[in-house]
């Protein structure tokens, strides 16, 4: 009873001694390095928004289950660094023939799953034969141009129909994981994998626990376990980390920087990401058919103000953002300049025009705001229209039944979306789909990501759709975390470094 | 009595039946399948038709609905389509947060409202009623996620006493720890709750204070507050039985929310998730069973009242 309350009287204290510092604290800084020696036992907590529905990273999109289940759960021969540059991992290295037809890994030898199995090359080639010969599997297409995939000992090689300079990327992401032949493992709930965490407990609806595989082939992970805390409301996660339940908040909102740095126990880090805020334009009829409505559209936003609104991410002109090959600052595309907007729109004879925004109800009401007052100064009446995600991947995904939508495309390197007519962008431009081609066939990555920037230039000034910025990755880490990752974390977040100190 | 329980019963077997049709129908019309948003934004639409077909979402509506139904009957609530989970078993599991936090919420709300609301209604008139009477109107009036916000600021992240959200992973086998993450959730539907049962119970006091028996019982001596306690209440409590049944759905409905804002992992953020994810069979179940314990609460409810209530017996 007595150390009950002995903790009651401390933890007041510390509280009384909390706001104190917060409303003294002006200048003082905080360095995310950590003063204290790790705990290899530690437990880290890291908030998370969007929780997956199932497990099953053979069939089951969506980024909830890349960003925590490839390269920690689940591995491929390579990986790609938060920097998007490509490494080993299952394979040791690997060359590619000069004609870009042949592509020889070689696969590391003691690496085990995490039900004890061993990895053989045999698991290798089945993994990538299904994945390929599986429509229903995520990314099968993305194995397309591989004809034949074959092991010779540790030696595993792929032949390909024709050069393709999107492969080895690829093979970072889930077309390229490899899973162990004939698992009777339920992936819905389950996994099994070779990465350096195992799966430990799932809580639907509330969270997922990750510990440590001891049996790891490689660097083994920093902290016993790692807790996915899915909390949905930023408010909420604010609260969870000023109460200490979590130690890095990912998906935060910049705007709270000082709220959340204010006890000295959080800082706030901005890294680069390929999150595309992505105002897509339906163009198969009516007036946005007009290449001059659209543009006037782009020319009519202030992009700016969408930086400005979320405290952080920078402006992008064109499909492709700062850490993807081929990007450009096409600031000069679509300048702001709501007069040239209205000249457009007189030149188009266009008047009165009154367009539907479809936007999927989970995104702040700021950018609908800022996009219904400045299409208003031009004279466009911007209607609303928000729905759930199911709804608008019905309405507008599926049946392309929209004026204008948004959505925030987090996908790296998706630019192929702007060379296929059959997307809900509606965007259908011969010459694009041609460089775009050209750029997968090509055997030099310099010239790939040279062709993508062509392409991306012509998407950009035939107005296809506007990009209304370019997110960050916005985290605020505990000050007693080392080695979270900034960069691109919606998409992935490779764990192996985290590390957590008692002090 | 015997007979009274029959009808009731056969009503309350009718409206889970009804109740089961109409949940099946609107959920049909909700816009959108669970098999694209599995295939997602970079699939190709066979891809979707593949997944469609997997999961037996082409039936006709009736296969579906008779498919269900019979499953029902034989005490299985269905299975999810995204992780091929039983529906009961996930039902059992949240409920093992839900339910607690019902009864705290309740608790909490019958506390404070049942002795307020009567000596706001004895002391009509003097400063402290009127205080009451005003206070729990501006209480009734609060939003319950302000109401939540603030509890929190206060007692989780100023004061550090209890958790912010979340909810233990060890679950009940650490019980203090659950209880705590359970408080401030159940405060806050229990104080917003229970402002609106205070406004009841004051109203229904004022009532019985004008009835003709307790100024029979004022006139045959006892004070007006005596006559009140001992032949008022009574009826005060008759009407509050009543009224319970409303409260158990009010709690349920206010769960949504602030399971949502707490982040606990109960029936009600899990009903949220499936429906914005399109497991309807999983929906369908989750929303037939809370249906069906809101009836039968107002069932017993019925049952209770008329037990209690002599009146009633006599005229049956």
């Amino acid at each position: 009873m007595l150390r009950r309350t002995a903790l009651a009287a401390t933890a007041l204290l510390a509280a009384g001694a909390l706001l104190l510092s917060a409303c003294t604290s002006g200048g003082a800084s905080n360095t995310p390095s950590s003063t204290g020696t790790p705990d290899p036992d530690a437990s880290a907590v890291i908030r998370l928004v969007l929780e997956p529905s199932n497990l099953d990273i053979r069939q089951t999109a969506g980024a909830a289950l890349d960003q925590i289940l490839v390269d920690n759960i689940y591995e491929g021969l390579v990986a790609r660094t938060p920097e998007q540059d490509i490494v080993p991992a299952l394979a040791s290295d690997w060359e590619v023939s000069d004609d870009g037809l042949t592509y020889t890994f070689t696969l590391r030898e003691g690496v085990t799953f995490h039900d004890g199995q061993p990895l053989t090359p045999q698991d290798v080639v089945w993994s990538l034969t299904t994945r390929k010969n599986t429509p229903e599997w995520s990314d099968s297409a993305r194995l397309a141009n591989v004809q034949t995939i074959a092991a010779d000992g540790q030696t595993i090689t792929l032949t390909l129909s024709a050069p393709d300079s999107t492969l080895l990327w690829n093979l970072t992401g889930r077309a390229g994981l490899i899973l162990k032949e004939g698992d009777t493992v339920d992936y819905k709930t389950k996994a099994n994998g070779t990465g350096p965490f195992v799966l430990d407990t799932w809580r639907q609806g509330d969270s997922i626990t990750f510990a440590r595989n001891d049996a790891y082939w490689g660097d083994k992970a920093q902290v016993g376990e790692v807790v996915f805390d899915y909390i949905p409301d930023n408010q909420a996660a604010l609260n969870a980390a000023l109460a200490g339940e979590v130690d890095v908040v990912t998906g935060f909102d910049a705007n709270l920087k000082d709220q959340v740095e204010a006890n000295g126990d959080f800082e706030l880090v901005l890294g680069k990401s390929t999150d595309k805020g992505t105002l897509a334009m339906n163009q198969a009829s009516g007036p946005l058919a007009d290449k001059r409505v659209r543009q006037a559209i782009r020319q009519a936003i202030d992009h700016e103000a969408f930086i400005e609104a979320a405290a952080s991410g920078e402006t992008l002109y064109g499909p492709i953002p700062s850490l993807d090959p081929g990007y450009e600052d096409l600031a000069d595309v679509a300048p702001y300049d709501p007069e040239g907007a209205k000249a457009l729109l007189k030149e188009a004879g266009v008047d009165d025009l009154t367009l539907t925004l479809k936007i999927p109800n989970f995104y702040s009401t700021t950018i609908p705001q800022i996009l219904v007052s400045d299409l208003n100064e031009v004279g466009i009446t911007l209607k609303v229209d928000s729905v759930d995600f199911p709804t608008w991947l019905n309405d507008v995904y599926v049946n392309k039944d929209y004026d204008l939508s948004y959505v925030l495309h987090t996908e790296a390197r998706d630019f192929e979306n702007w060379a296929n007519p059959d997307y809900y962008f509606t965007y259908d431009n011969p010459e694009v789909q041609e460089l775009y081609k050209e750029s997968v066939a090509a055997t030099d990555p310099d010239e790939a990501a040279d062709l993508l920037k062509k392409a991306a230039k012509i998407v950009s000034e035939d107005a296809a759709g506007d990009w209304l910025f370019n997110g960050a990755s916005v985290v605020a880490v505990g000050t007693n975390i080392t080695g979270m990752p900034s960069i691109n974390v919606n998409e992935r977040l490779n764990l192996a470094q985290l590390a957590k100190s008692n002090g | 009595m015997i007979r009274y329980t029959l009808t009731r019963l056969a009503l309350l077997l009718l409206g889970l039946f009804v109740a089961s049709v109409l949940i099946f129908l609107t959920l049909r019309v909700l816009p959108g399948d669970v098999a694209q948003l599995i295939a997602g934004t970079n699939s190709t639409p066979e891809q979707a038709d593949a997944i469609r077909e997997r999961l037996g979402l082409g039936e006709p509506l009736v296969a579906q609905y008779v498919d269900w139904i019979g499953g029902v009957l034989r005490g299985d609530l269905g299975t999810s389509l995204l992780t091929g989970s039983s529906v009961t078993d996930e039902l059992v599991q949240k409920a093992q947060v839900t339910v607690p936090l019902g009864i705290l919420a309740l608790t909490i709300a019958l506390a404070f409202s049942l002795p307020l609301g009567v000596i706001s209604a004895m002391r009509r008139g003097r400063s402290s009623g009127t205080a009451i009477s005003v206070g729990s109107q501006g209480l009734a009036a609060v939003p319950v996620v302000w109401a939540g916000m603030m509890l929190v600021v206060v007692f989780a992240v100023w004061l550090g006493w209890l958790p912010a959200q979340g909810f233990p992973r060890a679950g009940w086998s650490d019980p203090a720890a659950a209880v705590r993450a359970l408080v401030l959730p159940a405060l806050t539907i229990g104080i917003v709750e229970g402002a609106m049962l205070l406004r009841f119970v004051r109203s229904a006091t004022l009532q019985a204070v004008g009835q003709d028996y307790v100024r029979t019982a004022a006139a045959k001596g006892l004070t007006r507050d005596a006559a009140l306690i001992r032949h008022g209440l009574p009826n005060v409590g008759l009407s509050v039985v009543t009224v319970l049944g409303l409260q158990v759905a009010g709690i349920i409905v206010g769960a949504v929310v602030i399971e949502q804002l707490f982040s606990l992992p109960g029936i009600g953020r899990m009903l949220v998730a499936d429906v914005s994810a399109r497991d309807l069979p999983k929906v369908q179940g989750e929303l037939l069973a809370l249906t069906g314990f809101v009836l039968v609460v107002g069932f017993v409810v019925d049952l209770v009242h008329r037990a209690l209530d002599p009146r009633q017996r006599e005229a049956s």
